[in-house]
């Protein structure tokens, strides 16, 4: 069982897989391509906040997405909030969620992001930052759905092998 | 909650007032290591080019090199000529002649992740001088302007965002327009409020005005590719195709117009020798 009030394992862990998220999400790669790119950091916090609910929670997410902010060089603040947010329903949900399948893991990831992607284009929309008349940006979450279970067999492997908790 | 909160007041904040740049520009001491990891693999790939490169190509290179140096040597003897000439033609008018800009030479570290902002960040920072609507150019036209500059990196608005405008001229004719950038994936620019009647055509050339007082004048823009006139719409609908190739340089030059800031051509100077170039010699005469 968790021990809760113990000592933090192996957060550098955590950290290391975010920076790996966060590389993978600002690697150039070819414009057809970039409309399907995954949300990598959302997908490896909320698979933080489902394994360790009592480590990472809407104070860390909130930090991760204002680095994103300053990352991705959109308005700062923006990702802090959809982050946390994000963080909140999955910390609502996780004794659920680790209970699901993979499939119905991915369709509830599909709606967490999905959510969080169309707050930061009505953001985005309102201060004029994104004039994009159209749903594409609701492709990304959907392969961030196809890829759930792929990071969470990845993160799980992680986790287990270097005892993070 | 409290947090939420914080979020929303940094988000208004951010979208108003300038005063966040501070925080960003320390948050980015964080962040820049991803930047330089994320850009790891093409450099890799690069060197590893370079490293395998035969000696035939090598030589095949140089001579190529040599051939196109030479061309641009002779057409620079000719555009010397013709500079003084403008300048003594200006003088006689009693018009300020601009003096040639220095440029610095910049490296592209990435490009937003999001496909509908034109935005690039690049690798020269604060450290270096650069500062915010500084120009940037690369080698076959004006690229966009730095919107956000932190100590090792900045970042660029490349002129077919959407949120970007750039006050241009035809070249044929001096016609001044304003070319602004579209939110079509693809790198297009749109002249906003042309009259039908406006003597435009495809194949026209536009250069930078310099009206804006940012950008300087003279640097080639685009091309016209389409002309469309709907007797419904009271404008034309022209497109243009810019001359840089915006998607595709990873060398860009950071432009430092004479009045601006001599401290900055100064550090350039000192920090890279050979790094900056002037770009004509007559700029070193009058200093």
């Amino acid at each position: 069982m968790v021990d809760i009030s113990g000592k933090s394992r192996n957060i550098w862990v955590i950290v290391l897989s975010l920076v790996f998220a966060g590389v993978l999400a600002i690697v150039p790669i070819p414009l057809w391509l970039a409309l399907w790119r995954p949300d990598w950091i959302a997908l490896t916090l909320i698979y933080w906040v489902i394994a360790l609910p009592h480590r990472i929670g809407m104070v860390a997410a909130w930090l991760v997405g204002l680095l994103v902010d300053v990352l991705e060089g959109t308005l700062l603040g923006l990702h802090a909030i959809v982050l946390m947010m994000s963080a909140y329903i999955a910390l609502t949900l996780y004794q659920r969620l680790r209970m699901f399948t993979p499939l119905q893991q991915s369709l509830t990831i599909l709606m967490l992001i999905g959510a969080g992607q169309l707050l930061i284009f009505w953001v985005q929309a309102a201060t004029g930052q994104n004039t994009a008349d159209n749903l594409a940006f609701v492709i990304s979450s959907m392969t961030s759905a196809l890829l759930w279970p792929l990071v969470f067999v990845c993160l799980r492997f992680c986790r287990r092998s270097f005892n993070v908790g | 909650m409290g947090l939420a909160l914080l979020s929303l007041v940094l988000m208004f904040a951010d979208s108003r007032f300038d005063f966040l740049g501070r925080v960003r520009y320390y948050i980015a001491i964080v962040v820049t290591p991803l930047h330089l990891m994320a850009d790891l693999p093409s450099r890799t790939s690069d060197a590893f080019h370079n490293f395998f490169k035969t000696r035939t190509d090598l030589e095949d290179d140089n001579l190529r090199l040599q051939d196109e140096m030479l061309m641009l040597q002779f057409k620079l003897q000719k555009l010397d000529h013709l500079d003084a000439e403008n300048q003594r033609l200006n003088e006689l008018l009693k018009a300020t002649y601009i003096i040639d800009d220095v440029a610095v030479r910049a490296q592209l570290l990435g490009e937003s992740p999001d496909p509908f902002s034109k935005r690039v960040i690049i690798n020269k920072g604060s450290n270096e001088g650069v500062f915010i609507g500084q120009p940037v150019i690369d080698a076959h036209g004006l690229m966009g302007q730095v919107v956000q500059v932190e100590p090792l990196t900045s970042w660029v608005l490349l002129i077919t965002d959407p949120l970007h405008a750039t006050p241009v001229q035809v070249n044929r004719n001096g016609l001044r327009a304003i070319a602004a950038g579209t939110s079509d994936i693809l790198h297009q620019l749109m002249l906003e409020n042309v009259s039908i009647t406006a003597d435009i055509q495809v194949g026209d050339e536009l250069v930078t005005s310099g009206l804006d007082q940012r950008l300087p004048a003279g640097y080639p823009v685009g091309v016209v590719s389409s002309v469309k006139n709907d007797p419904g719409q009271s404008f034309a609908n022209i497109k243009v195709t810019p001359s840089a190739q915006l998607d595709r340089s990873r060398n860009v030059l950071l432009l430092f117009s004479s009045a601006e800031s001599k401290a900055a051509r100064a550090a350039a100077k000192i920090e890279a020798g050979g790094n900056a170039l002037q770009s004509t010699p007559r700029v070193e005469g009058r200093q």
